[in-house]
């Protein structure tokens, strides 16, 4: 965890962070409604919807990292799946959007899979 | 950039139509529909009918369909975001100083609305360090000249 000092040797910009944070966050949410919808045609029930959902997560992250992240910041010569240069944290990155989205995906897993089904 | 985007998560919705209503959840609805049916006719024949064709999975195509259009429109979702910026100051200002109004465009070649240009703008302009005087005296001279 970087120091106070540290914080204003090399200070961040706020504005950078929350528009990085909210392109992330608002893809996650409005992909977690399309995978739940997917999960509702394909009948996917209990432990294997979660399942799906986490895969699918998984995959829009790596995609994300593919064509938003990587090629700047490859560029600029950090490591492969390094996320500092626009994000705090990489766990923010990796794992802070997968329980975000998670209730809307069982909104729409649960209409589609009972307009299909029932 | 934006065209390639937006038809892709077109397409791709498109195709999770298809499979829904009229080619995903369409077609998985009319599965399940005639799933049930058939059963119920079948039950109605003999009693020792099993129950289990109604609740049988879907068809490969209809779950292979569902899967490509998910996996398309993520793709259309994610190459429409917005660009990221970097957070370090230091750099996130020298992108400023080296792409300008250029680097801020968004994918539909606008500005974008929180675009703040030059962050040292105060350090280069500063009013309280104007020679007023000097200047006057400089435009009264180029006045005569004229």
């Amino acid at each position: 965890m970087p120091t106070e000092r540290e914080f204003q040797v090399a200070p961040i910009v706020p504005e950078s962070v929350m528009h990085n944070t909210k392109a992330l966050s608002n893809l996650q949410s409005l992909t977690a409604s399309i995978f739940g919808v997917a999960a509702g045609i394909l009948g996917l029930e209990s432990y294997s919807g979660f399942l799906f959902y986490f895969i699918f997560t998984i995959l829009t992250t790596i995609l994300f990292y593919t064509f938003r992240v990587a090629p700047t910041s490859l560029k600029s010569g950090l490591g492969a799946f390094d996320t500092s240069r626009y994000f705090r944290t990489q766990y923010e990155f990796w794992a802070g959007g997968v329980f975000g989205g998670l209730a809307g995906y069982i909104l729409t897993w649960t209409l589609f899979y009972g307009l299909v089904r029932a | 950039m934006t065209w390639f985007s937006k038809s892709t998560t077109t397409f791709g919705f498109l195709l999770l139509a298809h499979a829904c209503p009229s080619s995903s959840c369409y077609s998985a609805y009319e599965h399940s529909a005639l799933q049930s049916h058939r059963a119920a006719s079948l039950s109605s024949l003999s009693a020792t009918t099993q129950q289990a064709a109604a609740s049988s999975s879907l068809p490969l195509d209809i779950s292979l369909e569902t899967i490509v259009a998910t996996v398309i429109i993520t793709l259309g979702l994610v190459l429409n975001t917005a660009k990221l910026r970097p957070i370090q100051w230091r750099v996130w200002a020298g992108q400023i100083e080296r792409a300008g109004e250029e680097g801020a465009r968004n994918s539909s070649g606008e500005i974008d609305k929180d675009f703040v240009g030059n962050p040292f703008k105060l350090l280069e302009s500063r009013p309280g360090f104007v020679d007023i005087r000097k200047q006057r005296k400089e435009f009264a001279e180029w006045v005569k000249q004229q």
